[in-house]
């Protein structure tokens, strides 16, 4: 039947290679932008066994020790020194100081319209934002619950209670549709990692796992897993050993996870490691703000928001909603009213939602962001989560 | 790569697969092999004589080799061979033609080579004599055998009786000198000293002078005694002349092993003493602390952890402990009679005293030596390449003249004519001097390099030199001043900068004694602090950790007695920086019955107990905006890889301390930082621009490294590599070498583990340069292809084991070096150019004149006249030139690129070609005027001689330098040698007497215009298909030479000062 389906996100905690890289990278977003606002930065990061490589290109008055801040990152991630040692891992670093050349002092707050107008997108770039009403956060719910599952995951109860368990997991949900709407959990699969082949074996791991990781969430939330519901731990056996040392990771490569986990469209650029300036960060977070609003303001059960920038322009050459058919009015209605409450410049959404200042004011701000996902995170109170938009829509 | 597995060397072997690229290829690691060129010489040979071999190549520059091979060979085999090929070389004693003295240093790798293929095979030698104590004079009044004696069987006090010597006391000065006279000095080079006559003998020892002999010989008997008188003439000019170059040369090479080590301490007669090396006797006691280099073998008296680097004789890199309480029993291997120290091995940490049990040639080292026999100084690989050509000019020649006289005889022309034309023409084409010339050169590099405060080690460190693409180089003390120094403020809401002790704000000087905030600041840093201070005020002696002298400093820089202000307030009670409370306070009673708390600490910790601060000589509330200020500030100090330090107080009226520090008045910040050494940053830029990377080596963290990294511009526009790494050892090679190439930055990492840098370097194939200055440095600095030691601050085990001394540590000098080594090549290169064209067009002359039938274009005399006077000293000046403008702006020659190359020949073809057709038109014009005989071979000589002197102005540069084109700078010698041979040549065209000898007539206004277009029309051509530079570079060029040179005398002049 139309609208029935299988939809599987996933969601990895916060010693994963690749978020550890996308931790490593919005690290040093946050430190740059807590001295200097006004700070542009691309940070990249790559690790291996033993080597993490960093990359930034930067124009800011703010200074710090960027491989200190790396490993205190990986320091925080916590794993055992043979694993990943944060102390003495190889740190090459690849910087790029541009200030002297490029810096220019930026503060929107002071800017009137027209200065507005020239802060501009550098290059074409189209956002997306989606929300619906599957959860209360108006997120798709296997991404929702799979973020749930990895926050368990690394939670210090459990670490505590496991203490056998490295911080690199990965947790898999498959919800099955019927009609449009979630129906029932269809499987659950957790891998994890840990220090010693002795510390468990299969089977005590996945009744752990149950115990701990699976049960307390799934009660939290109230879901219910019913008779055929697939728990799978580990399904291809133990790990042993993880992090760095076992697989390699890069920032931006889990762009998904950062998103929807593929139950709506994302823009493939990554978003962790670039300053508030980058459209691919910022429009992305504009976008769901946007179509947060309009589920919650009830205009839509469903939608997604497209924002389509170009170079050399301030505001998107095209805002584009689609609801899917859930939609009270007209999609091209609920866009018109979109441009009119939001103000999707790029430097306007800087200024609004604070995007530039919150580093300075919350510590680790876009760091926090780079795991379990940089939307639908009511846990952070981040100001695209907010639906303070519902009355200028209605 | 199972063929690898299998093979299981007990530890690291002699010879050690690196890697097996491919089916049929191996890579060799072969102990002894770096700088070896004899052993080169012998694999390649020797080894490509095995069935299977398809070729084998050696590198002495890496010490691997590399051989393919067909598919059946196994790894193992090859293994075998190599080391078969290894252990057999002991055995062979090189004859010694010409004994040279060794260099110190390549003579202890040749012996080390050979040591380590015993110790790597289990066989060590017996002791050389019989165990008798009986010291038996020996004839002749020679030197006395030393005793042999299993020493680490016995202990202490057996050996000290052995050696009539007591603790405590050491020899006498009288029996030391008695024992040096009876044992010969403690000098592993006893290089015999060639005496001046028989440097002066050798001269005439050689194939052309035998030649030019015959060719007087038949002269004397055809009747032409004064012919004959006349070539015995020219062999002796030149005898002369070789023998002051070689001579010269002589004594450069001889100094080199002077630049060693030259003292060690030795107690004698009760007192610690530096001893010269060479003076030390058995019985001697050799005090041993970190760095000492052992000097004899010795048997320790005392050992406090002592550790002892032996690498140099097991190859062992990890130091071995020493015990002397050990005794051991007489099979003891060598590595582990751990209550002795060899000779050529060096102390890395503790301290013992050691009693000398042998010298010179009865220690390990020696007996080594002796066994591997005197070796020949080595080739260095320009040598090599330049006896290659000659070898090949030789046949060239041979084959030449056999013809020219055939031709010749067919032609009618007399049998002992010909014979004569052609001894003459052979040693006229022949190049004879070029490789000694060669070394002549390098030699006086080296002394033209020790002027500017570069000793130079080995006379292959000069070409080296200018094939530098990599330079290491140490941060702490080489590349800053390793001086802690204040070089920021924030005080009274503003920050400030500190430049040589002055305080700025954006620039603009300030006087610090106006703020009183700051004066404040200065005055309690001071006061709360445990810098000592002692001896007069002018000058006074500071002792204390190195940021809290940076901030007296401070004070004192800015006109604060600090001396006074502390008698002023008094120290009282101090609470010290311990384990959480990063800050020191202190009670200083004042004026009466006032007290002062003056609290010093980390920045966020001190401001946190801050209650108020000082801004304007006023105490105003600290509010949260000003907190945040000061703390943003802090941190930005702290990313600028600043040391931080925060300052307060408080006034108290009781003398008690508070139990709670609180209610504090903030004062501000100071920021310091060990300082770039004034400038550097221009120096770096200066070796980019000679295409030579730059790459630091720190063992701070990387965010300073960074920041000096930042500030010295060592990656140009690049962003900045930092590889932090405290592991390296434990890094993949093949990883660390793909990454080194990029790298500019090295933090974090330990002296030990530069050899790893070095290595990885030159795995990707750079030739390294690499400086250091302490004990752990030795090994990178043997490994790296130039290692560079620091003369004053340095080691003495960095100073054995570099290349390059820069006495004065200073990093501007081996700019010089480099300088210097890069225009010695090309200048070696351009009288190659020069000599090699001149015989050329000899040749080609006589060829064609003979051939087309048009008689001898030049007659024997004429011949030598030109090769052995009038081109021998444009020849030597030429290798006299200055630096060519640009010479620091090209990229490094390639290493493996020959002298001369393929297009160089063809270059010089052309060359040689043309004046040749000048020389022959003048003969031509001179056989129409005067018909075949002397009139016409006078022009052709004439025009031949002055053509000559024309090329060698000519050949100062490849590019267009004598009709406009580019400047050079003035090379005196050259002006000299071609106008003194232009006035000698009018000379013998004049004088009756000379022009008999020579045969040549008299010419008139006709004739020398005839040679005057002989010698232009040449010129020009060769001139015109020279390529022009680019002008703009060029000028560019030239100024910075300028510049180069007025810095120079500036660095000259500092010296002098």
């Amino acid at each position: 039947m139309k609208g029935d389906y299988i939809i599987t996100s996933e969601s990895v905690t916060i010693g994963h290679p690749d978020k550890l890289c996308d931790q490593v990278s919005d690290a040093i977003v946050d430190n740059f932008l807590k001295d200097d606002p006004s700070s542009s930065i691309a940070a990249e990061c790559a690790m291996s066994s033993g080597v993490m490589f960093i990359s930034a290109h930067y124009t800011s008055h703010a200074k710090f020790d960027i491989q200190g801040v790396a490993r205190d990152v990986i320091r925080d991630v916590g794993y055992t020194p043979d694993a990943f040692n944060a102390d003495d891992c190889t740190i090459l670093t690849s910087f790029k100081n541009h200030t002297a050349s490029d810096y220019r002092p930026l503060d929107l707050d002071e800017m009137d319209n027209s200065e507005i107008d020239k802060v501009t997108a550098k290059h074409p770039a189209t956002l997306f934002g989606y929300a619906c009403d599957q959860t209360k956060a108006l997120m798709p719910l296997p991404i929702y619950m799979a973020h749930k599952l990895a926050e368990q995951l690394d939670a210090p109860s459990v670490r505590k209670a496991l203490p056998y368990l490295l911080p690199d997991g990965k947790a898999q949900v498959a919800i099955e549709y019927q009609g449009w709407m979630p129906k029932r959990i269809h499987s659950i699969s957790l891998v994890t990692c840990q220090t010693d082949a002795s510390a468990v074996d299969l089977n005590q791991l996945r009744g752990d796992m149950i115990e701990h990781v699976i049960e307390p969430v799934l009660k939290r939330h109230k879901y219910a897993t019913d008779a055929r519901t697939n728990i799978f731990v580990n399904p291809e056996g133990l790990v042993i050993g993880g992090g760095p040392a076992v697989h390699s990771g890069l920032t931006g490569r889990k762009t998904g996870i950062d998103s929807y986990g593929e139950f709506a469209r994302h823009s493939g650029a990554a978003m962790s490691g670039k300053d508030p300036l980058r459209i691919d960060r910022v429009g992305a977070y504009a976008a769901r703000y946007a179509a947060k609003n309009l589920v919650a303001a009830g205009l839509a059960s469903e939608c997604e928001v497209q924002l389509s920038y170009t170079v050399g322009a301030a505001r998107p050459i095209s805002v584009h909603v689609r609801s899917f058919g859930t939609g009270e009015i007209e999609d091209t209605e609920l866009a018109a009213r979109l441009d009119k409450a939001i103000d999707f410049r790029l430097g306007a959404i800087v200024r609004d939602l604070r995007l530039h200042k919150l580093p300075s004011e919350i510590e680790g701000f876009y760091r926090k962001l780079a795991v379990y996902g940089q939307v639908g995170r009511i846990d952070l109170d981040v100001p695209w989560e907010k639906t303070d938009k519902v009355e200028a829509l209605v | 790569m199972n063929n690898l597995d299998s093979h299981k060397h007990a530890s690291r072997g002699l010879v050690n697969p690196v890697n097996i690229q491919k089916q049929g290829r191996v890579r060799l690691d072969v102990a002894g092999l770096y700088r070896s060129p004899q052993l080169k010489q012998r694999l390649e040979r020797r080894l490509s004589e095995y069935d299977g071999v398809v070729s084998v190549e050696a590198n002495i520059l890496t010490g691997r080799l590399l051989l393919r091979h067909r598919r059946e060979f196994s790894v193992p085999e090859i293994i075998e061979a190599v080391e078969a090929e290894l252990g057999e070389r002991k055995k062979v004693i090189p004859a010694t033609s010409k004994p040279a003295p060794v260099p110190l240093k390549s003579a202890i790798k040749v012996a080390l080579s050979g040591l380590s293929s015993i110790v790597g095979s289990g066989r060590l030698p017996a002791p050389a004599f019989g165990a008798t104590n009986a010291a038996v004079p020996a004839a002749g009044g020679g030197k006395e055998i030393q005793q042999a004696q299993a020493w680490h069987i016995l202990g202490p006090d057996e050996v000290l009786e052995h050696l009539g010597v007591a603790i405590k006391q050491g020899l006498s000065k009288d029996e030391a000198g008695i024992r040096l006279r009876r044992y010969g000095a403690n000098a592993l080079t006893a290089s015999e000293k060639r005496s001046d006559l028989s440097i002066f003998i050798e001269q005439f020892l050689n194939a052309p002078v035998a030649l030019l002999g015959a060719s007087a010989g038949i002269s004397v008997f055809t009747g032409g005694m004064v012919d004959a008188m006349v070539i015995m003439g020219v062999v002796l000019i030149n005898g002369m002349i070789g023998f002051v170059t070689e001579r010269q040369s002589e004594l450069a090479i001889k100094s080199l092993a002077k630049t060693g080590v030259r003292e060690v301490t030795v107690l004698r007669d009760g007192v610690a003493q530096p001893v010269e090396v060479e003076a030390i006797v058995p019985g001697d006691i050799l005090i041993l602390v970190p760095g000492t280099y052992i000097a004899a073998d010795v048997r320790l008296l005392q050992s406090h952890r002592l550790s002892v680097d032996e690498s140099a004789l097991t190859g062992e890199s990890v130091p071995v402990t020493k015990n002397h309480e050990f005794v051991g029993v007489a099979e003891t291997a060598l590595g582990d009679r751990i209550n002795m120290a060899y000779m050529g091995t060096h102390v890395t940490g503790g301290s013992g005293e050691g009693v000398v049990i042998a010298t010179a040639e009865a220690t390990e080292l020696g007996q080594i030596q002796t066994m591997v026999g005197e070796a020949d100084a080595p080739q260095t690989p320009m040598e090599r390449q330049l006896e290659k050509l000659g070898t090949q000019m030789v046949y060239i020649s041979a084959g030449v003249c056999v013809v020219v006289a055939g031709i010749g005889i067919l032609r009618g022309f007399g049998w002992l004519e010909m014979l004569k034309s052609g001894v003459s023409l052979a040693v006229a084409a022949v190049p004879e001097g070029l490789p000694a010339v060669a070394t002549t050169t390098l030699a006086m590099g080296i002394g033209n390099m020790r002027r500017h405060n570069v000793s130079v080690r080995h006379l292959d460190a000069v070409e080296t030199l200018g094939s530098v693409q990599v330079f290491c180089m140490d941060k702490t003390g080489t590349l800053t001043m390793n001086r802690m120094t204040v070089v920021a403020a924030h005080s009274g809401g503003q920050p400030m900068d500190v430049v040589e002790g002055k305080f700025q704000i954006d620039g603009e000087q300030l006087e610090p004694l106006a703020r009183e905030e700051l004066v404040r600041l200065m005055q309690v840093m001071s006061l709360c602090s445990e810098v000592e201070i002692s001896g007069d005020a002018e000058n006074p002696r500071l002792e204390g950790s190195a940021t809290e002298q940076a901030l007296v400093h401070m004070a004192r820089d800015s006109g604060i007695d600090v001396v006074a202000l502390r008698k002023e307030y008094p120290i009282g009670r101090v609470r010290y920086r311990a384990e959480g409370r990063p800050y020191m306070s202190s009670l200083h009673a004042y004026g009466g019955d006032k007290h002062l708390l003056a609290v010093k600490g980390r920045p966020d910790a001190v401001l946190e107990m801050c209650s108020h601060q000082l801004i304007g000589g006023k105490r105003v509330r600290l509010n949260e905006q000003a907190r945040a200020e000061i703390l943003a500030e802090n941190r930005r100090m702290a990313g600028n890889a600043l040391r931080v330090l925060g300052a307060a107080y408080r006034e108290l009226d009781s003398g008690r301390m508070p139990a709670k520090t609180g209610q504090l008045t903030w004062l501000g910040i100071a920021g310091m930082a060990d300082p770039m050494r004034p400038g550097m940053d221009q120096l770096i830029q200066m070796y980019h621009r000679a295409g030579i990377k730059t790459i630091m080596i720190t063992g701070d963290q990387a965010a300073t490294a960074q920041a000096i990294g930042e500030q010295l511009g060592l990656s140009g526009d690049q962003p900045l590599q930092v590889l932090e790494s405290t592991k390296l050892d434990e890094m993949d090679p093949d990883l660390l070498a793909g990454l080194a190439k990029n790298v500019q930055v090295f933090a974090r990492v330990s002296p030990a583990h530069k050899l790893k840098i070095v290595r990885a370097l030159q795995e990707s194939g750079y030739v390294v340069a690499m400086t250091g200055d302490g004990i752990n440095d030795g090994p990178a600095l043997k490994a790296a292809d130039i290692g560079v030691a620091m003369g004053e601050g340095g080691t003495n085990v960095a100073r054995e084991v570099s290349d390059v001394v820069l006495e004065d540590d200073n990093l501007h000098t081996m700019r010089i070096a480099v300088r210097q080594g890069r225009t010695i090549y090309g200048n070696i290169r351009k009288m190659i150019h020069f000599m090699v064209s001149t015989n050329l067009t000899e040749i080609e002359v006589m060829l064609i004149g003979i051939a087309a039938g048009w008689g001898q274009p030049m007659n024997p005399m004429q011949l030598l006249w030109i090769n052995l006077v009038t081109d021998i000293f444009p020849g030597l000046a030429l290798s006299m030139e200055p630096p060519e403008p640009g010479v620091m702006d090209r990229k490094p020659r390639d290493p493996d690129e020959p002298i001369i190359a393929g297009p160089d020949l063809k270059r010089m073809l052309f060359e040689s070609g043309t004046i040749g057709l000048g020389v022959m038109g003048a003969y031509y014009g001179g056989m129409r005027r005067y018909g075949i005989g002397p009139g016409a071979a006078t022009l052709a000589f004439n025009t031949l001689t002055m053509s000559e002197l024309a090329h060698a102005y000519s050949s100062r540069s490849h590019y267009k330098n004598v009709f406009g084109g580019i400047k050079l700078p003035p090379n005196k010698a050259l002006l000299a040698a071609i106008g003194g041979m232009t006035v000698l040549q009018a000379i013998v065209s004049v004088v009756p007497g000379a022009r008999r000898l020579l045969g040549t007539t008299p010419m008139g206004v006709t004739d020398l215009l005839i040679v005057a277009a002989g010698v232009l029309g040449p010129l020009i051509v060769n001139e015109a298909t020279k390529p022009s530079a680019p002008p703009k570079v060029l000028e560019e060029a030239a100024a910075r030479l300028e510049e180069a040179k007025a810095s120079d005398k500036n660095i000259t002049q500092e010296q002098a000062a």
